[in-house]
């Protein structure tokens, strides 16, 4: 065995100031009230775990855990808790009475035997890995393991990721089952119909100003509500058009009072 | 310090991640629980690969990062798919429509 | 640690039962891409077919003289993995004959038209409308039973791991895709989800720690270790050992870890748990017995009991719960409880006798529990299942073929003599009582459990005949020869198996040979 391990000061310094954020951000997720901040914290914990791995001699696993875990797979959390909503998402498995309690002793029974399990172990030399990633190099070594030894699982991993993107199709595409309607069948929507022949009335032009947020003015001074989308409508941004109209009285006036004089 | 250290991490992290499956409700948050549980276990088996002096324990890391994202995957579609069946449920939902 | 890179030795016909049903699966994933719609399905099932069948060729013809370890140790084709292999993939034809089963219908019966509609929605009914089916379903399956059947052949605590994934993703999707009360279905499946990651993830840490323990993760290598004692790292060891076995007794269901079973089992389509019955309990004993067996017997006596206490603990409340059932679905969820209980009781023999038990009653209550959930799936009223238990009655005078059938599976899975669950009880329950007083009081709590199952079973056939029918549109769907096949196989398999079991028994006999 080649000489144990030494734990320089600065690893111990980084230990003791990173673990116990790592636990708060834990925490975090347990008693976060919105899913946002508990995806958030989870990825405290897992740049963390990245920071841990690559001080454990362990860099390239590190940086993997960094990209694509707190990367990739939060970033797919995140999209999904802004995809659901914070507030559609609770009483999605019933409540068991008294669970509560029971969950709080399990837990705390089982922080109790895992660590005093690990206290009671006692740890010969650690090895450490300094050697063999100056040897043969980290990376180099990982591939040598990963096409040797473990090739089976490397290659069996790919029905995984089949599994997970058929999974997805199955269960989130739709496909389309009539061919989108043309302009055609939109023109002989409306005849059949017989609403609308000529189209929705366009939004306000004005001599000013243009926009699709501002609803035509009928002949009689009143507002089109056909003429703007329903969606601004609903998130109540329609702009008024009767500064607009007031600009041109206001215009049209001054021309009038100009071919007077 | 010793290695050590960094396996009450994982212990105390498994254990709150487990924590956070069965206390929360929410369908997401739970999910990070397992997501934290696997984390867990990943550092452990860093930090036994560096006692040992071995790679066996990063490759296997590398392996469980792999699964864990294939799951998240499968598990995020079953989710969507749950919350989109709801949501529409209620929008149908004559309690709702009196509101 | 290598310096220069080692390329493992493969020995490709002991693994070219899995590499079939793998490519099975792969070539279905294309299938679904470039051929047309309305062919996909039956394209679909005769690829799978053509696979598994294929596979069990292989696995007779190849496996028999590579009885190795291959792949660096990652796979190992010993007689154990050799005779669940060809169960599983026997399993799996079965499952895609029910899977398939289209009741007269133009697609497959059970699934829905296409799983991202929203349950009830307009275009839910426009995809019905249009002929659309879940062909993926297939492939999906195939996926699975692979998974399966490298979690029985794993040599090492990352290879089933990762296995145990494989198996389970696809699962998770199939669960969700029930074709009626898909809500239900979408509930079961994210439950089966959550739980199953869980426990998956107690798995990995208990592996974590017997990496810890033995610096390894191979079975050979943590036996090795065992025996050698690991001063000062002994106190890792059963706390470790216990977590693995969490995450594996919760595949096969055993309380306190079963409480996904009711409610997966129910939400299901019913071809669906059919096949996660029998393939999934089998694939998990499967590990079990080789992590158990193989890996760490040297330390049996830390968690013996402790995993005694979980086989009567699965075999008491699987029995009594399964009293106060209506619905037949979750009745046989209960029921496939207790006999996880019983077949714990097999494994905890720790002989050879053991093995050849355990294996042979997984494959009697595989074959009986496939054919079961076909007969459910069968019996209609007004077009959906009728899976409340008044609604069997008086099924016995209508259907008289169809309930002699159910009941006499009925009958297996309480152990009636002439019997295929006779023997297969007899087969795990005779070695666990040589082995001492645990495994006699476990035999004991066994037969009384078995006796409350046998009186859930007996009210159910006396309610199919001697009750008069509720209502009189409770039928029996005519099934196509896919589903006739399915049940005929199971039940004429569970007599044979009852009446001459010895050809089967000595098969399992030979096979129950471990490669350390």
């Amino acid at each position: 065995m080649t000489t144990p391990l030494e734990i320089g000061a600065g690893e111990t310094a980084l230990f003791w100031i990173l673990a116990p954020i790592s636990v708060i951000a834990a925490l975090g997720l347990l008693f976060a009230r919105k899913s946002v901040h508990a995806a958030l914290s989870m990825i405290v914990v897992m740049l963390i775990a990245g920071v841990f791995y690559i001080a454990n001699e362990a860099p390239f696993v590190g940086i993997i855990q960094i990209v694509v875990y707190s990367g990739a797979v939060m970033m797919l959390f995140l999209f999904v808790v802004m995809l659901v909503g914070r507030d559609a998402s609770d009483s999605l498995i019933e409540t068991i009475r008294g669970q509560r309690l029971a969950t709080v002793l399990v837990t705390l029974g089982l922080v109790a035997l895992l660590t005093v399990v690990v206290g009671q172990v006692t740890w010969g030399g650690a090895v450490g890995l300094a050697a063999t990633n100056t040897e043969t190099g980290n990376v180099t070594g990982l591939a040598y393991l990963i096409f040797g030894r473990y090739v089976w699982i490397f290659e069996v991993s790919a029905l995984l990721l089949i599994t997970a993107a058929v999974a997805s199709m199955v269960l989130a595409h739709r496909t389309r089952l009539a061919p989108p309607p043309n302009q055609r069948a939109w023109a002989a929507r409306r005849f059949r119909e017989g609403k609308h022949l000529a189209g929705l009335p366009a939004p306000g032009v004005y001599a000013r100003h243009n926009a699709v947020d501002t609803p035509a003015l009928l002949p009689d001074g009143s507002i089109s509500e056909l003429s703007v989308s329903r969606v601004l409508a609903a998130r109540s941004q329609v702009a008024s058009p009767e500064r607009f109209a007031d600009a041109q009285d206001e215009i049209e006036r001054e021309i009038e009072e100009g071919s007077e004089r | 310090m010793s290695l050590v250290n960094y396996i009450y991490l994982s212990a105390i992290l498994f254990s709150i991640g487990g924590a956070v499956v069965l206390l929360r409700r929410n369908a997401i948050i739970v999910f990070m629980g397992v997501e934290l549980m696997l984390n867990a276990a990943n550092l452990a088996f860093i930090t036994f690969a560096r006692m040992h002096g071995q790679l066996d324990g990063q490759v296997i890391a590398l392996f469980v990062m792999v699964v864990a994202s294939a799951e998240v995957v499968v598990g995020l579609a079953i989710i969507m798919a749950i919350f989109r069946s709801r949501r529409s449920a209620s929008i149908d939902n004559a309690n709702l429509l009196k509101a | 640690m290598p310096t220069v890179f080692e390329a493992p030795e493969i020995n490709w016909a002991a693994i070219a039962p899995m590499l079939v049903v793998m490519a099975g699966g792969l070539i279905g994933i294309v299938v679904e891409a470039f051929v047309p719609r309305r062919r996909r399905h039956s394209v679909q099932v005769a690829l799978s077919v053509v696979a598994l069948v294929l596979a069990f060729v292989a696995l007779v013809t190849l496996t028999v003289d590579n009885r190795v370890k291959t792949l660096g140790g990652s796979v190992v084709m010993d007689g154990m993995s050799v005779f669940l292999q060809g169960s599983l993939i026997v399993f799996g034809l079965l499952g895609v004959l029910t899977m398939a089963e289209k009741f007269g219908g133009d697609r497959p019966d059970a699934f829905t038209p296409m799983g991202a509609a929203i349950p009830g929605s307009a275009y839910e009914a426009a995809a019905d409308r249009a002929g659309l089916a879940t062909s993926e379903v297939f492939p999906l399956a195939l996926f699975s039973l692979s998974g399966m059947m490298m979690f029985v052949a794993a040599g090492d605590l990352i290879t089933m791991f990762v296995a145990l994934e494989v198996l389970s993703l696809p699962l998770y999707v199939l669960v969700g895709l029930a074709r009626r009360r898909r809500l239900l279905s979408q509930e079961a499946s994210l439950k089966y989800f959550l739980l199953g990651a869980f426990a998956s993830a107690f798995f990995l840490f208990g592996s974590a720690l017997l990496y810890g323990y033995a610096a390894t993760t191979d079975l050979d290598g943590i036996a090795a270790a065992i025996t050698e004692t690991r001063p000062g790292l002994e106190p890792l060891l059963v706390p470790a050992i216990l977590l693995v076995l969490v995450g594996l007794l919760f595949k096969v269901g055993a309380v306190p870890f079963h409480s996904w079973t009711p409610d997966a089992y129910q939400g299901a389509p019913t071809p669906v748990t059919g096949f996660m019955a029998a393939a999934t309990k089998l694939a998990a004993f499967g590990a079990i017995l080789r992590f158990v067996y193989v890996g760490v017997e040297g330390t049996r006596w830390s968690w013996e009991v402790g995993l005694a206490v979980i086989a009567a603990l699965t075999m008491v409340v699987g029995a009594v719960l399964s009293v106060t059932q209506t619905d037949i679905k979750r009745l046989l969820a209960y029921s496939s409880i207790a006999h996880a209980g019983f077949i714990l009781v097999g494994v905890l023999a720790f002989s050879t006798l053991g093995l050849r038990g355990v294996m042979f009653y997984l494959l009697a209550y595989g074959l009986m529990t496939i054919a079961a959930f076909a007969i459910v799936s069968m019996v209609r009223q007004g077009g959906t299942e009728a899976t409340q238990l008044s609604q069997w009655a008086g099924l016995g005078q209508r259907h008289p073929i169809l309930a002699a059938t159910f009941g006499f599976l009925l009958l297996a899975f309480a152990g009636i003599p002439l019997t295929s669950g006779f023997t297969a009880k007899f087969a795990a329950f005779a070695p666990a009582i040589e082995s001492g007083t645990l495994g006699v009081v476990l035999v004991v709590i066994g037969v009384l459990a078995s006796a409350v199952t046998a009186f859930v079973y007996v009210r159910i056939i006396v309610l199919m005949y001697f009750s008069d029918a509720t209502s009189e549109d409770v039928v029996a769907a005519e099934a196509s020869p896919l589903t006739t096949a399915a049940v005929a196989v199971g039940a004429v398999a569970t007599v044979v198996l009852g009446i001459v079991p010895g050809p089967v028994l000595e098969l399992a006999a030979q096979a129950s040979e471990l490669i350390r």
